[in-house]
């Protein structure tokens, strides 16, 4: 009784953050219990350090000259490409450049397009999709002619199109990538949450309790849409890297060097020796792309199975 | 339903419309690419020619009526041929690739998925679900590589790259897409004949009897199928564009079948503590029937849907994977259109994907209609 007086005694807007934090924390408990989430968020954690690492060692142990990831050249081995040393721990490609400098520097990139691209969509679909399924009416049928319309257009096939018109660079890349997948689908798929948010019995009691439209969707609606949101966002990184990497494979982009450029190279290896080649330079690269989005949809995919009620029970 | 449709069309208006503005938006126009080396007078009656010299209302118009017609122009890069005869020509070789890639990913994932969800926990879950999460953000084009290296030159099981062996088409009186055209009927006839005898046993009763009828109608016509191309005298050239096609189709697959797999693990696992499944394993009803008809079928829908939803993304898979094995087909004529700027047959692809993808939404409200009876009487 005495513990029901004290927090009856505080304020509102502190048992509101007391409560949230719970439930934050109840949460986390459940993604820590998630296996294969848990993996997909350790390689996530890789790649931020791998990423983070390249310009703390090109400022400090690595020779600009030597490991310029785009321009470095090392004279003391011949020939390019050289196999795996101690000076190069992954070895150099055609150009004499360092495979290591480039795989970190690649990572760069990737978390850049693909954070971008979820970014946008996740946030642009939230709004669209909540905007539609929350007022309805002629603003419904608008934003779903308009999803309908940017459903014709898959990004993949868009942004490789557009490369012939533009050559983009990753940021106008990340964030076309996600306009129009973010538009599209995910729109139409949060848009049904929406409605059947809209249905619930707490949403009526708040209007019931003469709250406002704008209220009511920011303080009801939205907290309902965001484990959607947070699932978007980590699966529009997978296609969004995938798109870039083919994009510079194929040297449709003006990006200087990403995954896809390097696994271009460390196959043009291949078509000299034909037979033999140098794994050393490709196998990097592809590995890279694989884990990275791995990480991405392993996370995307245990957070729909964490938040998602009906899947959690067992 | 016809409200769909014409939602439907609006949208193709609103894509074409969008196309348009695109095309008309960049620096020049047809005439500066085409007629960059002809000089001013030159540019000018290009410029007649293809109507750029008319209003931009009217050329807007000309421009729905003539995509209401499937005419898209003349390729630059293939001319005379029109983008549309381009496309038609080699359509029978993408499909092959393309619609075998879907049915077959299609069947694996949700075969495996089921029997993953079924037997849950355990190495096996952890297998599967490590593979199909691989393959599934594999890079296309380093798979393709792959394959080709540990397959065609390591192991020298299938030949690589190209579409077919010309040393054996030298005597053939038969044309290359002909062959194909007849192996996509025959795979569909086959495909077909798989599909249907899933209908037809439902009435036999016996789990024994249903698999042998089952498999007593898809054995004979596939020896219909072999009989037909024995026939033919062709058997040997289908070989050989068979064998160039298994490394291609193989990776489109692996490419693909990994998203189907998940998604159905997860839709089975939904459904498995489902009340009327509990009812039906009370009344003591066999494992593999409770998994079968009273799991997967339910569970198959919401898969049913993404699967759909995902079709687009196979066929930019395929045309990307075509290109890596110099499969000579519809994939190559878009990386042709990219390189030299062929932007009739841009627009021509670009408007055949969207409508595919609107197709496949459309197919999906009706097999939704179909399948799921709440739709109809609810």
């Amino acid at each position: 009784m005495a513990e029901l007086q004290s927090t009856l005694s505080q304020p509102l807007a502190s048992q509101k953050n007391k409560l949230r934090r719970q439930q934050a924390e109840d949460s986390w408990q459940l993604f820590r219990g998630h296996r294969t989430g848990m993996i997909g968020l350790a390689l996530i954690a890789i790649f931020t350090l791998l990423a983070a690492s390249h310009p703390m060692l090109m400022s400090t142990v690595w020779d600009r000259r030597r490991y310029d990831p785009i321009v470095g050249f090392d004279m003391a081995y011949f020939p390019h490409p050289s196999p795996p040393s101690i000076e190069h721990l992954l070895g150099t490609d055609n150009y004499g450049r360092d495979v290591l400098s480039q795989l970190l520097f690649g990572a760069r990139v990737s978390f850049g397009v693909g954070l971008t691209a979820g970014l946008v969509a996740a946030v642009l679909s939230t709004l669209l999709g909540g905007a539609a399924g929350f007022i309805g009416g002629q603003i419904d049928q608008l934003l779903m002619g308009l999803a309908d319309v940017a459903v014709l257009m898959p990004a993949p096939v868009v942004l490789l199109i557009f490369g012939l018109l533009v050559r983009m660079e990753w940021p106008a890349m990340g964030i076309l990538y996600g306009l129009l997948t973010g538009a599209g689908a995910q729109a139409i798929i949060v848009k049904s949450q929406t409605l059947a948010l809209r249905a619930k019995p707490y949403i009526e009691a708040a209007q019931a309790a003469g709250g406002g439209r704008l209220h009511i969707f920011r303080r009801h609606v939205l907290p309902g849409l965001l484990p959607l949101t947070a699932v978007n966002l980590f699966l529009t990184v997978v296609g969004a890297v995938l798109t870039e990497s083919l994009l510079s494979y194929f040297n449709r982009t003006r990006v200087d060097l990403s995954w896809g450029t390097m696994i271009w190279l460390g196959q043009e290896t291949f078509r000299r020796h034909t037979m033999e080649g140098q794994w050393h330079a490709i196998l990097p690269p592809a590995l890279a792309i694989m884990l990275f989005c791995s990480a991405f949809y392993l996370v995307g995919r245990a957070l729909d199975e964490v938040l998602n009620p009906r899947l959690r029970a067992r | 339903m016809a409200r769909r449709l014409v939602r439907g069309l609006v949208a193709l208006v609103l894509f074409q419309t969008i196309l348009f503005a695109l095309i008309h938006s960049l620096p020049g126009d047809f005439a500066s690419i085409a007629g960059a080396f002809g000089g001013r007078a030159a540019r000018a009656a290009i410029q007649h020619r293809l109507g750029l010299d008319e209003p931009l209302g009217r050329q807007y118009l000309d421009w729905l009526w003539r995509v209401a017609h499937l005419d898209f122009g003349e390729s630059f890069f293939y001319s005379p041929e029109r983008v549309t005869d381009v496309l038609l020509a080699r359509a029978p070789r993408t499909l092959l690739v393309f619609l075998s890639a879907a049915v077959l990913s299609y069947a694996l994932g949700l075969w495996l998925g089921k029997q993953v969800a079924w037997r849950r926990g355990g190495r096996l879950e952890l297998a599967t679900t490590v593979a199909s999460v691989a393959a599934h953000t594999s890079f296309a084009p380093w798979l393709g590589f792959l394959a080709l290296n540990i397959f065609a030159w390591n192991l020298g099981w299938f030949p690589y790259q190209n579409l077919i062996n010309f040393n054996h088409w030298l005597e053939a009186d038969i044309s290359v897409d002909a062959i194909l055209l007849r192996m996509v009927i025959s795979a569909g006839l086959i495909f077909a004949a798989g599909l249907s005898s899933a209908v037809t046993v439902r009435r036999v009763r016996q789990r024994g009897r249903r698999l042998a009828v089952r498999a007593m109608i898809i054995f004979a016509s596939l020896l219909a199928c072999f009989t037909w191309w024995a026939r033919s005298g062709y058997a040997s050239l289908a070989l050989d564009v068979s064998a160039h096609l298994a490394l291609p189709l193989g990776t489109v697959v692996l490419l693909s079948f990994g998203e189907t797999l998940l998604t159905m693990r997860a839709t089975m696992l939904e459904t498995m503590g489902a009340d009327h499944v509990t009812a039906a394993r009370a009344r003591g009803l066999p494992e593999s029937s409770l998994r079968d008809r009273h799991v997967a079928r339910v569970a198959m829908l919401p898969v049913l849907s993404r699967l759909l939803l995902s079709l687009p993304f196979v066929l930019v898979g395929s045309l990307v994977i075509e290109r890596v094995f110099f499969w000579q087909a519809m994939g190559q004529v878009l990386f042709n259109a990219i390189e030299y700027q062929d932007l009739p047959l841009i627009v021509g692809v670009l408007s055949l994907v969207g409508a595919l993808v609107l197709l496949s939404h459309i197919l999906l409200d009706v097999l939704y209609l179909i399948l799921d009876p709440r739709l109809r009487y609810g």
